[in-house]
């Protein structure tokens, strides 16, 4: 019998339709960074305007501990730091970078030959035993690697564990529990054997003695191939858990992976785990055995678009998401992310930032009538938290902040499976974010 | 930027179930049960069906546009619904008149005053039905025997099988158990038989529209008190209304419970009520009773009986 988390979850249908294979988004000609995409401190720029920047070269230092440097995915000349709208229509600070053509060739040159020879041809399996936790996590720090599962956490503050804080294991999410996406499953694919490095190399910079790559079992090409690239390893192993939305939440998957559940308000350091993302497992990789800095991540396109368009692109950070290659369909909904926790994009001229799993496109959907609750339960059995959403949404709607508190909305992850799960249409987690803000 | 995106809040996609497929997938399962009273009790049944559904439906959509002026709500079919039960609850010789009266109680009082779907606090069909067995107790009670022939309606009546066992007419074990399965026995026009409840009830599992809990609870309860009390047990959750009591009115989604723990206690009390009626109260049946008196509780139900919680609370934190 294979494992999930015990308490509530739904089964939306998955719409993985995406192509597995990888292919290199071509480099845009104009790359807009902004300073914010993590969380913690936005990033301080060590760059002005006119200067001169070199693809991969620091341009934004993190400014303090929980923060996150920003490299220039393209080389170019800055052409000045200023508000760019994000994709959910909020004007955020941001360098932007302009190539000339010579430069952007150059650049589309390197690239490829990166990822053409210097991924695959790189062997040094002696890099976790040479390099000393301290040397790893500095150079995560410095190539400005954040989770690249969605919450985009700095991660080299995720790794930096303290002895007495006993940690027993590393989770690696592969779950990928967001209906459309498929960035990981492509990752995980294509490159098993980097992701397990740069596992391994996670284990050593965190000090853990062992770490499991959990992934959901509708994924059983890359459970074949990390399971290949797996063997005889030691520290590393993989495990295949039941699929059920939310399982990629980190509470759930250390439910499913360890059996222990996360005090209310805790991190998964109280329960002796640490939770990181498949593909930030690769970005540490890139970093430490390639020296490739963050500056592109795989994005997922996807949705209601012609087939041949669903696919699984490397992305330079800072390409606008209009350049990514899509018939958009007349009065679309446009996701940054999935369809359960992305939010809609109501900008396509916004960047695609360190946090960006995917681009899902939805035709107008048909438009559902919000009814009156008919009590039927069918939140509270959903809840993967245990809450009762019905009844939080209701303190939310008559501004009941205190009673929300005292129902534990806090607790609430927003992962939208009562919404999803209404059948009367209710806007649920709309009103429990709002009592969550408020309880705060 | 030309092209139109629309905004929406997450989560962007939503379960294929509605109000109204919800209320459709119990009328569905409320078909084989029809099917019974129409065929045991012929004609005479489907005008009570018939003036029950179209009273509850105009009801509601007369307290909305005039009284209320709401958008109509008869559309998500649940006034279709408690048409239907509210018809198996009651003898297929009813007078038409007392039918339409107990459907204006039920929709007009139980549901739209207390503001509609999901508001109600008691079950509206139990309430159109208890309002009449109150203020008709003779023409509620006396009842057609089946003879599986349409237009009977001149047929025998008399008593149920309950109420005969209770005046110590009847022996419970001289009753053929095939009888109660298949339905040949006196009683309202949905409790009759006993297989077609039960194959709703496995329908309303396998799609997900109930849980076990409530039946399954009030089934325990009533033998509970019925193996105390030294009173056949199988009988008693064959005869009279329990089963469509247990599996169609007690799950009523707005008067029962949101939890699992919280259903199981409330079907529990319902079996108990029942079987305490049934043995000792003044009623050969307290189906419809156990089940009022419950639906009272289940706000109670909620506050107290929460889901289990991912995480616990500490204690010391709650009360800081």
């Amino acid at each position: 019998m294979r494992n999930t988390f015990k308490i509530g979850g739904i089964h939306p249908s998955a719409n993985k339709t995406a192509s597995r294979r990888l292919e290199l988004l071509p480099l845009p000609k104009k790359a807009y960074l902004p300073l914010s995409q993590h969380i913690g401190a936005p990033a301080t720029p060590i760059v002005a305007k006119g200067d001169k920047v070199v693809r991969g070269q620091l341009i934004a230092e993190n400014s303090s501990f929980v923060s996150a440097g920003l490299h220039a995915p393209i080389s170019g000349t800055v052409s000045g730091i200023e508000n760019v709208v994000l994709p959910w229509g909020k004007p955020s600070k941001a360098i932007v970078i302009t190539a000339s053509d010579d430069e952007h060739s150059a650049d589309t040159e390197a690239r490829e030959a990166y990822w053409r020879d210097m991924i695959p041809s790189v062997c040094d399996r002696t890099l976790s035993e040479r390099l000393s936790g301290d040397d790893i996590r500095s150079a995560i720090l410095r190539a400005g690697i954040v989770g690249l599962g969605g919450a985009t956490f700095p991660s080299h503050v995720k790794l930096a564990v303290k002895p007495e804080q006993k940690a027993e294991v590393l989770i690696i999410n592969g779950c990928e529990c967001e209906p459309y996406l498929m960035c990981d499953d492509a990752l995980m694919c294509t490159y098993p054997g980097r992701i397990a490095e740069g596992v391994e190399l996670m284990l050593k910079a965190a000090g853990i003695p062992k770490a499991v790559i959990a992934m959901e079992d509708n994924k059983p090409e890359a459970a074949a191939a990390i399971g290949e690239a797996l063997k005889g390893n030691t520290s590393v192993s993989l495990r295949i858990l039941k699929t059920k939305y939310p399982q990629g939440g980190e509470k759930q998957l250390v439910e499913a992976v360890t059996g222990r559940r996360i005090p209310s308000g805790k991190l998964p350091l109280s329960v002796g785990a640490v939770v990181n993302n498949v593909a930030t497992a690769f970005a540490v990789w890139q970093a430490v055995a390639t020296s490739q800095p963050l500056i592109e991540r795989v994005v997922t396109v996807t949705g209601d678009i012609p087939e041949t368009q669903r696919k699984n692109y490397v992305v330079a950070l800072g390409t606008p998401l209009a350049e990514l290659p899509f018939t958009l369909p007349a009065e679309a909904l446009a996701i940054a992310g999935g369809p359960m926790m992305g939010r809609s994009a109501v900008r396509l001229d916004a960047p695609v930032m360190k946090g960006t799993s995917g681009l899902t496109i939805l035709s107008r959907p048909s438009k559902r009538k919000v009814e009156a609750c008919m009590r039927c339960g069918a939140c509270v059995d959903a809840c993967p938290m245990g809450l009762e959403p019905y009844l939080l949404s209701t303190y939310g709607r008559l501004r009941m902040w205190s009673e929300a508190a005292g129902a534990d909305v806090l607790d609430c992850l927003e992962c939208g499976a009562c919404s999803y799960s209404c059948p009367a249409s209710r806007p649920l987690l709309d009103y429990i974010r709002v009592a969550k803000q408020r309880a705060k | 930027m030309n092209e139109k995106l629309i905004f929406s809040t997450t989560p962007h996609m939503h379960t294929a179930r509605t109000v109204r497929g919800s209320m459709l997938h119990v009328l569905l399962a409320l078909l084989p049960a029809v099917f019974c009273s129409l065929y045991f009790f012929g004609v005479p049944a489907l005008m009570v069906l018939c003036v029950s559904v179209a009273s509850c439906v105009a009801v509601e959509w007369f307290v909305t546009k005039y009284m209320l002026r709401r958008q109509a709500t008869i559309g998500d079919c649940s006034a279709v619904l408690t048409g239907v039960l509210l018809a198996l609850n009651l003898p297929s010789n009813l007078p038409l008149w007392m039918v339409a009266a107990g459907a204006i109680m039920a929709i007009g009082i139980a549901k739209m005053a207390f503001g509609g779907l999901g508001c109600n606090i008691f079950n509206p069909a139990l309430v159109g039905r208890v309002f009449l067995l109150i203020s008709f107790p003779v023409a509620m009670t006396s009842w057609p025997l089946p003879d599986a022939a349409f237009g009977s309606a001149d047929g025998m009546t008399g008593a149920t099988i309950l109420s005969m066992v209770k005046l110590g007419n009847m022996e419970p074990a001289s009753i053929p158990s095939s009888d109660m399965i298949w339905g040949s026995m006196g009683g309202s026009m949905g409790e009759v038989s006993a297989a077609a409840l039960l194959l709703g009830f496995v329908y309303l599992l396998v799609v997900r529209i109930i849980k076990w809990h409530i039946p399954v609870a009030i089934v325990a309860g009533l033998a509970l008190v019925d193996i105390l009390a030294g009173y056949p047990v199988v009988f008693d959750i064959f005869s009279g209304g329990l089963l469509l009591g247990a599996i169609f009115m007690a799950t009523d989604y707005a008067t029962s419970p949101m939890t699992g723990r919280g259903m199981l206690l409330y079907g529990l009390f319902i079996g108990i009520i029942t079987a305490s009626i049934r043995r000792w109260g003044a009623y050969p049946e307290g189906m419809s009773f156990a089940i009022l008196i419950m639906n009272g509780f289940t706000p109670l139900i909620n506050r107290y009986m929460h889901p289990r919680r991912f995480s616990p609370k500490q204690r010391k934190e709650v009360m800081a």
